[in-house]
C-alpha cells in the first residue's frame, strides 16, 4: 500500500521558525541568522557591531557554539545580554533550540537580536530559525573558490561581510572574483568589505545595520 | 552533517502519516532531494539507518531522487538543466537573466505502508 506524503521534509523546523518568528515581531525586535565558516570572524563582527552601535540601538546575542563560552563571555563584557547555546556536536543551530533558550533574553528592550550560528559554511544555511534576515561572513585568506563551492548560503544571504581585507596584501585571495561570483549566485546580495580588526569598513555595515532596524 | 536532522525530520514525517492511516509498519520510503540542496545522499542514507533502528521503519528501504538544477531562461526561450550544484549563466545561450525552477527540492514524496 502506497501514500502519497508531499511534505517538505524541513517543515516541522518551519513551522516552529514561524512560532519564533511571531514572538519576535511581537517584541518588536529585528533578527539577523548570522553564518559563516569556522573562524571567519563572527564574533569579532559582533564585538566591533555593539561597540559601534552602543546607545543608538539594543543589541542582543544567542550565541551558537558547538561546545564552550568563550564567544559568550566576549559579548557579556560588552556589557549586551547574551545566551549560549552548547549544541554539543550538532553542526547547525535549529529553530528549536532558539524557542528554547530566547525568552531568557529581554527581547521586548531589544532593537536587534543577532543569532551567531554554529561555524559552519554548509548546513546552517539550510535551516530557518525564526530570523528576518540572514546575513554570512567570508574572510578573505578563506580564498576566491568558496562561493561556488558552497553556493547555498550565499544565495540565502542578504548580506556579505567580507572580513580580514587587511591580510589581502598577504594572500593570493581574488576579491572581484568573490564579488563577481557572490553576486550572480545572488543579484540582490549586499556586500561589505572590512577588517574587524583594524575597523576598516565596518561603519558603512552598522549603517546599513542601522538603517534597516528603524 | 545535517544530514541527520533531514533524516530525523523525515523518519517523523514518514511515522506520523503511517500510523495516521492506521498501519503497523514502513516498507519503503521515497524522497525527492534536490541537487542544489546541500544534501550528500550517502551521509543521508547512513544517518537513516542509524536512525530507523527500533522504530516502525526498521525495515524501510530509503530510495532517494536526485532532482537536477534546471530553470528556463528568459533570454533564449529554453529550458536548461545543468551538471553544477549552482546556475550563474543560462548554459545554452550565456545570459543572465534565468528562473531556477528545480533542483533545490528537499521533499519526503510518498512511503509504502503495510500491516
Amino acid at each position: 500500500m502506497k501514500i502519497k506524503v508531499v511534505t517538505n521534509i524541513l517543515e516541522a523546523n518551519d513551522r516552529i521558525a514561524a512560532e519564533n518568528r511571531k514572538v519576535f515581531d511581537d517584541a518588536g525586535v529585528f533578527v539577523i541568522n548570522l553564518m559563516s565558516g569556522p573562524g571567519a570572524g563572527k564574533t569579532s563582527l559582533l564585538e566591533t557591531t555593539i561597540k559601534d552601535l552602543k546607545g543608538r540601538l539594543k543589541i542582543g546575542v544567542i550565541e551558537g557554539d558547538i561546545a564552550g563560552t568563550d564567544d559568550a563571555q566576549r559579548i557579556d563584557s560588552l556589557g549586551a545580554p547574551v545566551v549560549q547555546i552548547n549544541t554539543g556536536g550538532g553542526c547547525h543551530l535549529d529553530a528549536n533550540m532558539i524557542t528554547e533558550v530566547m525568552n531568557d533574553l529581554p527581547l521586548k528592550d531589544l532593537d536587534l537580536l543577532i543569532i551567531e550560528n554554529v561555524g559552519n559554511l554548509v548546513c546552517p544555511a539550510e535551516f530557518n530559525v525564526g530570523e528576518h534576515m540572514k546575513a554570512m561572513l567570508l574572510s578573505i585568506a578563506e580564498g576566491h573558490d568558496k562561493p561556488l563551492k558552497y553556493p547555498l548560503m550565499f544565495q540565502k544571504s542578504s548580506a556579505l561581510i567580507l572580513n580580514k581585507i587587511d591580510l589581502l596584501p598577504y594572500t593570493n585571495a581574488d576579491l572581484e572574483k568573490i564579488r563577481k561570483d557572490s553576486l550572480s549566485l545572488n543579484p540582490k546580495l549586499m556586500i561589505f568589505e572590512v577588517s574587524c580588526r583594524t575597523g576598516e569598513g565596518t561603519g558603512e555595515w552598522t549603517k546599513w545595520l542601522q538603517s534597516l532596524v528603524k | 552533517m545535517h544530514e541527520v536532522s533531514i533524516a530525523q525530520g523525515l523518519l517523523e514525517i514518514a511515522i506520523d502519516n503511517c500510523k495516521k492511516q492506521g498501519y503497523k509498519n514502513i516498507d519503503s520510503i521515497k524522497v525527492k532531494i534536490g541537487k542544489a540542496s546541500g544534501i550528500v545522499s550517502d551521509s543521508l542514507l547512513f544517518a537513516f539507518e542509524a536512525l530507523k533502528t527500533g522504530t516502525i521503519a526498521e525495515k524501510a528501504n530509503l530510495n532517494i531522487e536526485q532532482i537536477p538544477v534546471s530553470g528556463f531562461c528568459d533570454i533564449c526561450n529554453k529550458n536548461f538543466t545543468v551538471d553544477e550544484a549552482y546556475v550563474i549563466a543560462c548554459p545554452i545561450c550565456g545570459g543572465s537573466s534565468f528562473k531556477v525552477e528545480t533542483g533545490r527540492e528537499l521533499n519526503i514524496d510518498e512511503i509504502e505502508v503495510s500491516w
